[in-house]
């Protein structure tokens, strides 16, 4: 059993990377409209309503992280009107327009690929294609360093590679950059690495439908 | 200083290094005689001498000074080894520790500008090792890199002159593949001091003070934390720090000054990750020198930073009452990430006394304000910029190979060094063999110029340096200092290549 899900997981690793390159390559060739499905992907995934601007987009501030106190988040035991409870971590959404000293553009653009795939912190995570999803094996650190809690990567990590790259895109290039210094999420020593478990996780990619809460639909 | 329970190295101690059993009292005499030229520091023999008499206390031990073995002028030729002791790195606990001719710190090697310095080495320990001279321009193969180990038992004779311009506080350490933090914690550092026959501050009486952190279990053996543990992790990110802070392997020392005496104190912190923000109680300090030696002229600050492996020279000036104590702290400095950052954090803690003797003022000796010229290095004259990107654990995204080289330059150019911080926490940041001008900070340029072998990179700042690599080619290191990141492959390989010879003209 143990070979057998090892032997998909590693398949499906060669099918992601073998996908990575082809829609790397053709991103090239139409960066705008990468960028603009990236921009829709950004929006329709509400980004702003934790990492700043909210609508309009038009608004100087779009995607440029926490700006108030009010946007913590507080993870753990506590809560706003229980702030001592322990244990208690306030994460704050990053700043994520390309700005090189506080926002991501510094970051390759498969570093956050790398981010909303896995989870993996991209400062903290080698610039290299990621050919696992389990961390120690092939080349996925053996000691992550995972983004702080809500960001759902969790779920998001199932959008395809080609989705992903073009949010990253967007990020990178599509948007202005903002100087907005955030600091950095607190959290446990490990980087979340315990709460991020494989079997916390789930299984990826996704099971077969259905599985045992669903059905096939009725064929009429 | 620390001495051995039994000294384990008597045949080589009895030559080598009397202090290991000795007092240090009788140590200094000796070692004073054998090189005869060291007036500040009689002086402040003479001071301390004194003070004994007048009752303020005067605990802290200076390292002996490594015994010149030969009797010729320029020649500096001494013997070192490491080996494994069992002496008190905490006060009380006699425990297994490695020591430099059986003592920690170890031996402080003095030499002067211009002296050709042999080190006769031998590894006594269990495990490879080597010892890196940090700071000191030298040649490449005898700089103690990891790429050059010693094995267990082998001998090694480091070989090198001494540059002039070179004079400065100097520290030497073992820097073996993935292990230097562990034996650095076990015992293993030691004051490299160079004199310039010029020395504007000559005449003012002298102390050392080495910094460091540690901890330990109940036993007294030295604390590494299980890698997989929280505090592992902790160590992993934040760098290994100890909670107990030492000057000179002692705990707490007291240092006596008379009042309206002038002493020039030469700090080294040899901390695996802590960062010292110095500050004395009721003392500015005047800052005169860094790694390389001394600024052009003295600064007056409050309080001043020093990261791992940094140096500083600094001018205290006694202007309490006799009698009067003021304590030398390491008051709060945040390099951590919040996941990782210490919850004591905020808490100063004491590292020396200061203690007035009560003997009246004497007169106050004037400081120079010309200490020496340094020519700033020209950033016109660059002809490349690497740009270094620095991310937890890793450099340009990297991890360490030494089959590998990630920077390639030129002997004779002028280049920038452009060292990004990607993440939340401080990256001190070590060039081997050459000294640097840092130019600027966060786009700030620095207010004078002065020469540095570390920069203490702070959270997501961008410091560019300037470095001409006037002499020795080949292979160097470049990493972060804090021993665990190093270890771990926080570091990369800059090679230095002789030009190609010009081509020959045709008949």
């Amino acid at each position: 059993m143990k070979s057998t899900s090892s032997s998909l997981v590693s398949c499906s690793a060669l099918v992601v990377a073998l996908l990575m390159f082809v829609s790397h390559a053709a991103s090239s060739q139409t960066a705008r409209d990468t960028i603009v499905l990236g921009r829709q992907l950004v929006i329709d995934h509400a980004c702003a309503g934790c990492h700043g601007g909210l609508n309009p987009i038009a608004n100087v501030k779009w995607l440029a992280g926490r700006q108030s106190p009010l946007q913590d988040f507080y993870i753990g035991a506590c809560t706003p009107v229980a702030p001592n409870a322990k244990p208690c971590f306030l994460t704050r959404p990053r700043n994520i327009t390309p700005d090189n000293a506080t926002g991501i553009g510094r970051f390759s653009e498969r570093q956050i690929f790398n981010a909303l795939r896995f989870g993996l912190r991209p400062g903290e995570t080698p610039d290299v294609t990621i050919t696992s999803m389990t961390p120690g094996q092939g080349n996925f650190p053996a000691n992550p360093r995972y983004l702080a809690p809500p960001m759902p990567w969790p779920e998001w990590r199932y959008m395809s590679d080609r989705e992903l790259w073009a949010i990253a895109a967007y990020l990178k290039r599509g948007v202005k950059p903002v100087t907005n210094k955030v600091e950095d999420s607190e959290g446990p020593p490990d980087f979340w690495a315990s709460a991020y478990t494989p079997a916390e996780l789930g299984p990826y990619p996704m099971p077969p439908f259905p599985m045992a809460s669903e059905q096939e639909p009725a064929s009429k | 200083m620390i001495y051995p329970e039994r000294p384990t190295l008597m045949r080589r101690a009895s030559r080598s290094c009397v202090a290991c059993i000795g007092v240090a009292a009788s140590l200094m005499v000796s070692a004073r005689t054998v090189r005869g030229q060291h007036a500040a520091q009689d002086r402040a023999n003479a001071v301390s001498a004194s003070a004994v008499r007048t009752g303020a206390p005067d605990t802290l031990r200076q390292p002996p000074i490594l015994r010149n073995l030969s009797r010729k002028r320029g020649t500096v030729e001494v013997e070192l080894t490491a080996s494994v002791v069992r002496l008190a790195l905490k006060p009380g606990a006699p425990t297994e520790a490695f020591a430099f001719n059986g003592s920690v710190p170890g031996p402080t090697i003095d030499v002067h500008e211009g002296d050709r310095v042999i080190v006769h080495f031998r590894n006594d320990l269990p495990e490879p090792t080597t010892i890196h001279w940090h700071g000191l321009h030298i040649p490449a193969d005898m700089d103690g890199s990891p790429l050059a180990p010693i094995a267990p038992g082998a001998r090694y004779d480091y070989v090198f002159t001494i540059k002039r311009g070179t004079a400065g506080t100097y520290w030497y350490h073992p820097h073996p593949d993935m292990r230097s933090g562990y034996q650095i914690a076990k015992g293993l550092f030691g004051a490299f001091i160079v004199r310039a026959a010029d020395d504007p501050l000559k005449s003012v009486p002298e102390k050392l003070l080495i910094l460091s952190d540690n901890r330990f279990r109940a036993d007294g053996t030295v604390d590494f934390a299980e890698p997989r543990s929280s505090e592992g992790m902790r160590d992993e990110v934040n760098g290994r720090e100890g909670d107990l802070l030492f000057v000179n392997g002692q705990l707490a020392p007291s240092l006596r000054i008379r009042s309206g005496q002038l002493q020039r104190w030469r700090v080294i912190n040899v901390a695996a990750s802590r960062v010292f923000r110095l500050a004395l109680d009721n003392h500015r300090l005047l800052h005169v020198g860094s790694d390389g030696g001394l600024f052009e002229r003295p600064v007056e600050v409050g309080q001043i930073d020093l990261a791992n492996s940094e140096r500083v020279e600094l001018l205290v000036r006694g202007t309490g009452a006799p009698g009067e104590r003021a304590l030398l702290r390491a008051m709060p400095y945040d390099r951590y990430v919040p996941q990782t950052r210490p919850a004591d954090w905020q808490t100063p803690r004491d590292l020396l006394t200061l203690a007035y003797s009560p003997a009246p003022r004497v007169r106050a000796t004037a400081v120079p304000t010309t200490l020496r010229r340094i020519a700033p290095l020209d950033t016109l004259k660059a002809t490349a910029t690497h740009v270094i990107v620095l991310s937890q654990g890793l450099i340009n995204g990297r991890m360490m190979d030494m089959h590998r080289v990630d920077e390639h330059a030129s002997l004779g150019a002028t280049e920038i060094w452009q060292v990004e911080n990607l993440v939340g926490m401080d990256h001190p940041f070590h060039l081997h063999g050459f000294q640097f001008q840092v130019i600027d900070r966060a786009g700030v340029p620095e207010p004078f110029p002065s020469w540095k072998d570390v920069v203490n990179v702070r959270k997501h700042e961008i410091v560019r340096i300037i470095v001409r690599y006037d002499d020795f080619p080949g292979l160097w290191m470049y990493h972060c200092h804090i021993l665990d990141h190093e270890d771990h492959g926080m570091m990369g390989v800059l090679e230095v290549r002789s030009p190609p010879p010009p081509p020959r003209e045709l008949p």
